[in-house]
């Protein structure tokens, strides 16, 4: 049971405020953290994952900033959008590089491996994957240290209907486990199937942190939220 | 550290550069054989066996590809996952970047002396291993291997374009050096490239530094751009 605060968290590129005072906790179960393109959304999660400093603010995963996690990808995993893949290596030499700098057992690298689907296809290199073989690639090194906590950025990226089904079915299985599952997306069809909570950004303000259950609709109260037009 | 290491050896560059640094070795000890007639005495045999000082360029671009190629792949967001206290991953780095730099050192001293051997068997002569001029050659030129592959880690951190780092190294060498030492004269003699030529012995002039002098100025050099980049690194955000 951990759970992902943030407080006051604030961010800004040179005179472009990014993220400007947010303050909100994430629980165990799903949450989509959502937000129109240029809401703060990958800078808040890459805060909370220590990438990118605060200006202001805190965020803390089980009461710690991440940097100070001693063993931080047994606490928490994350799939970012750019993350990248050596081309030249093979998804296996990968997840033993991770496993290795992670200070994680080199056994947890199949485990992974089968978790996503991607056993068969291990050894071959990443240069001939499809971006869903990708995503899948990235979800494993997400899910290599067997974390309390999950920072997903679209992690539905790239994949076909089938690995959406399946992806679901997962996100909604880490939740229920009672880890804290954190997901942006902008295929708030996908988020509505599969979360408990919504934390809706707008502008790098904190505009809704809700329960999904009771929202009218969720597409049209995002819409409302961000000042969209339907 | 271990994962450094992996890093390393699953990418094919690294095998591809130490191809290719015995080919340029094998090639410059053959071109200055050819050349001399006196090729069993002491300048000759060490202009060959300086060759292996000149693969320091291959140890450069293995530092800077070790820093520069995360980024340029984006793993480096991996690896700050893995590791956030940022310093330490630099500096692991640095420790397997200069040991790849003694072993190119090692593996172009090596074929720089089967070389040698080979071309001063076809001239009627043989190599004299008991020759101190070869062991400090030899010892030269792998430090300044170690070297520029530690300065190497520390230019890939600073510059992380790897294409504008490995440009800004070539360009250097092959031309900046030249053009700084012309500006400040004497000077000349303790900046990078020159003080890697020293530790080989060269050129054979009265006021080039010792060995000592210039394996510990390099030393320095290795420090400051390690610091630098370090300094840097933890302050970056990685976006």
């Amino acid at each position: 049971m951990t759970d992902v605060v943030l407080q006051g968290l604030t961010k800004r590129f040179g005179a472009v405020p990014a993220v400007r005072n947010l303050t909100c906790e994430m629980t165990p179960g799903v949450t989509g953290f959502l937000g129109p393109n240029g809401a703060g959304k990958t800078t808040t999660l890459r805060m909370l994952l220590g990438l990118v400093r605060p200006t202001a603010g805190t965020a803390t995963v089980g009461g710690r900033r991440y940097a100070d996690l001693p063993q931080p990808r047994r606490v928490v995993g994350a799939l970012l959008d750019s993350t990248g893949f050596h081309p030249g290596r093979t998804a296996r030499q990968h997840l033993l590089i991770s496993a290795d700098q992670s200070g994680l057992p080199a056994g947890r690298v199949a485990v992974a491996l089968d978790q996503v689907g991607l056993g068969k296809d291990a050894d071959r290199r990443v240069r001939g994957y499809s971006l869903g073989m990708r995503q899948r690639l990235g979800l494993a090194t997400a899910l290599l240290g067997d974390p309390e906590v999950l920072v997903l950025d679209e992690p539905g990226n790239g994949l076909d209907p089938a690995g959406l089904a399946w992806l679901r079915g997962l996100l909604r299985d880490l939740g229920a486990d009672g880890r804290t599952v954190i997901v942006s997306s902008h295929v708030l069809a996908e988020v509505q199937q599969i979360a408990d909570r919504v934390v809706i950004l707008g502008e790098g303000t904190l505009r809704h942190d809700g329960p999904l259950a009771g929202m009218p609709g969720l597409e049209a109260e995002f819409l409302r939220l961000t000042g969209g037009v339907a | 550290m271990k994962a450094e290491l992996r890093k390393l050896t699953t990418a094919r560059s690294t095998w591809v550069l130490l191809a290719i640094a015995q080919v340029i070795v094998i090639a410059g000890v053959s071109g200055l054989m050819l050349r001399r007639d006196d090729p069993a005495s002491d300048a000759a045999q060490r202009g060959a066996i300086a060759h292996v000082g000149l693969v320091a360029l291959f140890g450069l671009l293995i530092g800077i590809l070790a820093m520069a190629g995360e980024y340029r792949h984006r793993t480096i967001t991996d690896t700050f996952l893995a590791r956030p206290r940022r310093e330490r991953v630099v500096l692991s780095k640095v420790v397997v970047a200069g040991a790849a730099g003694a072993v190119f050192g090692i593996a172009a001293s090596v074929t720089a002396l089967v070389a040698d051997a080979v071309w001063l068997a076809a001239k009627g002569s043989s190599i004299d291993l008991a020759n101190g001029v070869l062991g400090k050659t030899v010892a030269g030129g792998i430090g300044w291997n170690v070297a520029f592959a530690v300065v190497g880690v520390g230019l890939g951190a600073l510059i992380t374009n790897l294409s504008a780092a490995v440009a800004s190294a070539l360009a250097w060498l092959a031309l900046v050096e030249g053009v700084v030492g012309e500006l400040i004269g004497g000077g000349a003699r303790w900046l990078p490239f020159a003080l890697g030529q020293a530790l080989v012995g060269l050129p054979n002039s009265a006021d080039r530094p010792t060995v000592w002098q210039a394996g510990l100025v390099l030393t320095l050099y290795a420090a400051l751009f390690v610091a630098a980049g370090i300094g840097v690194t933890t302050r970056r955000d990685i976006t």
